[in-house]
């Protein structure tokens, strides 16, 4: 019986923030369309619908009934594992969000927490994994669609998202310093009281604006968006690792790539500014409606991490593959582990 | 690097200028696009468009089968096949009359070259097909343009006897009637 209802309420909640992720999917492409056309001095997609509103279900309709094409030579299994490979662990870090309140509910003699999937301890390092085995989705898809395009985009993603991820985790770290812990939803309570209190800021300890720098170019690298877009770049390798993909399968790396842009930005919203937490105690509202103004908070942050996104998108060009590598290895490593030091020390001396 | 170059660099000075500019584009937002099948430029008055056969004001054809158009056209798009009129030896009139639109490059040569003024260049471009065969136009196709793209047609000069071709030589050489 416990078990049970167990099994149906985390359904349950699986069932929503996956409906949740992909609704946001769907708008994010319309979106990041009309920003950046209205960035351009375009208008976006105007013709489905009233201002072209209804974009993303004529998009989706059409990925839906498109011809299928598996490429001649290609390998056949790894090429249809590969979008899944790269869909699934875009998706499956939102288990570890929390994106309301710390609260435990008593559900038919089952503790319940109704905004976080599963609360672990090493809920950082748990994202970070899958994080990595992502991008076996997009070496594997790039290989084994027997296209030279294919190759050299899933190479230089495998290039970039291992160069990248070091950085990730970095800079990481000097949050986890401050926090001692690796759970999400520990972490967003210690930013609690106001916006002085969020990492970005410190609350006492050494800022970590730095260490959020850091994160954000290197989040943008990992989620291939521009200026870091070199696995897919357009002018140069058609499509990159995706050029062969076509139908469901393209839809589902489409959804992998926009699902792994919010997992960033709600992981840098918990981590570097206080998750649901307002950043004034009198924007909160009373404990009671802490569920409405958390979610709201959660959500606007987030949101204005995408529209960082679009707009980085429509202000930056793309960087050469030297350029890239240059970056990530001279300027952003010694940045973060400098960060680590400096957090530590400060740390270790203002306790 | 000095150190001003320096703290541009720390502060992504460039980087935000940039994205400020975007930024203010967003924020004053002012397209330039032309929602272009439902709103439409307006073209100029001597826009070479679609080519047509004109008549005259009282429903006879002007093209008097000269093979001047044909002569002129250097994409060779113009077939004429002249005939007489029957019954009117004089007279001479375009028994066929075929423009194959694939090949023309819209330079208006022929319409500079013909002595009646019975080609004329319409306003229209939206021409696109599925069949390239469509645009293998005949002379009723052609004065079916004409008729719909040029509603006041020229009137029919008096002093021109209707047996005789008129060549015309530009209207201020044209013989003016007394009022």
């Amino acid at each position: 019986m416990e078990t049970g209802i167990r099994l149906a309420l985390t359904l349950g909640q699986i069932g929503a923030v996956m409906v949740a992720v992909l609704l946001t999917v769907a708008l994010l492409t319309l979106l990041e369309r009309k920003v950046l056309g209205w960035m351009q001095d375009r208008m976006g997609p105007m013709e489905v619908g009233p201002y072209g509103v209804l974009q993303p279900v004529a998009d989706g309709l059409k990925l839906f009934f498109k011809e299928d094409i598996i490429p001649a030579g290609a390998n056949k299994f790894m090429f249809s594992m590969a979008p899944i490979l790269s869909l699934v662990p875009a998706l499956i870090g939102f288990a570890v969000i929390p994106f309301g309140p710390d609260w435990t509910v008593d559900v038919g003699g089952v503790d319940f927490k109704p905004f976080v999937i599963t609360d672990i301890n090493i809920g950082v390092l748990y994202i970070l994994a899958f994080a990595s085995i992502g991008a076996y989705g997009i070496i594997l898809g790039g290989w084994s669609s027997n296209s030279k395009y294919s190759l050299l985009g899933g190479l230089r993603s495998a290039a970039q998202l291992i160069s990248y991820e070091l950085n990730v985790g970095l800079s990481i770290v000097g949050v986890l310093l401050l926090s001692s812990s690796l759970s999400l939803v520990t972490i967003t309570s210690a930013q609690a009281g106001g916006f002085w209190n969020w990492y970005v800021f410190g609350g006492g300890a050494f800022p970590q604006v730095i260490a959020f720098v850091v994160f954000i170019i290197s989040s943008v690298a990992e989620t291939n968006r521009t200026p870091f877009d070199l696995p897919e770049a357009e002018s140069e390798l058609v499509a990159g690792f995706f050029t062969e993909y076509s139908g469901m399968r393209f839809a589902f790396f489409f959804l992998a790539e926009y699902g792994n842009m919010i997992l960033v930005s709600c992981v840098s919203t918990v981590l570097f500014f206080g998750g649901w937490h307002a950043p004034l105690e009198i924007l909160q509202g009373p404990e009671s409606l802490h569920w409405l103004t958390g979610m709201f908070w959660f959500t606007f942050k987030v949101y204005g991490f995408l529209f960082l996104f679009f707009w980085l998108r429509a202000t930056l060009p793309r960087l050469r593959y030297d350029q890239l590598m240059r970056f990530g290895w001279k300027v952003l490593l010694p940045i973060a582990l400098g960060n680590i030091v400096i957090t530590s020390i400060w740390a270790y001396i203002f306790p | 690097m000095n150190l001003k170059e320096w703290i541009k660099t720390l502060t992504f000075y460039e980087i935000l200028l940039g994205m400020k500019a975007t930024l203010s584009h967003l924020l004053k937002y002012k397209p330039i696009t032309l929602q272009y099948p439902h709103e439409k430029k307006p073209l100029p008055s001597n826009y070479r468009g679609m080519l047509a056969l004109l008549r005259y004001d009282d429903g006879t054809e002007k093209c008097v089968g000269c093979d001047l158009c044909e002569a002129a056209c250097p994409s060779r798009v113009i077939r004429v096949v002249s005939a007489e009129v029957p019954e009117e030896p004089a007279k001479r009139y375009s028994k066929e009359y075929y423009m194959d639109m694939t090949r023309c490059l819209f330079c208006g040569l022929c319409v500079k070259a013909c002595p009646v003024d019975a080609l004329g260049m319409t306003q229209e471009f939206e021409w696109a097909v599925y069949d390239k065969r469509q645009l293998h136009l005949n002379k009723q196709q052609l004065l079916a343009i004409g008729d719909r793209n040029f509603p006041v047609r020229e009137k029919r000069l008096e002093f021109q006897h209707p047996n005789v071709a008129y060549f015309n030589v530009g209207f201020k050489d044209i013989p003016q009637k007394e009022a």
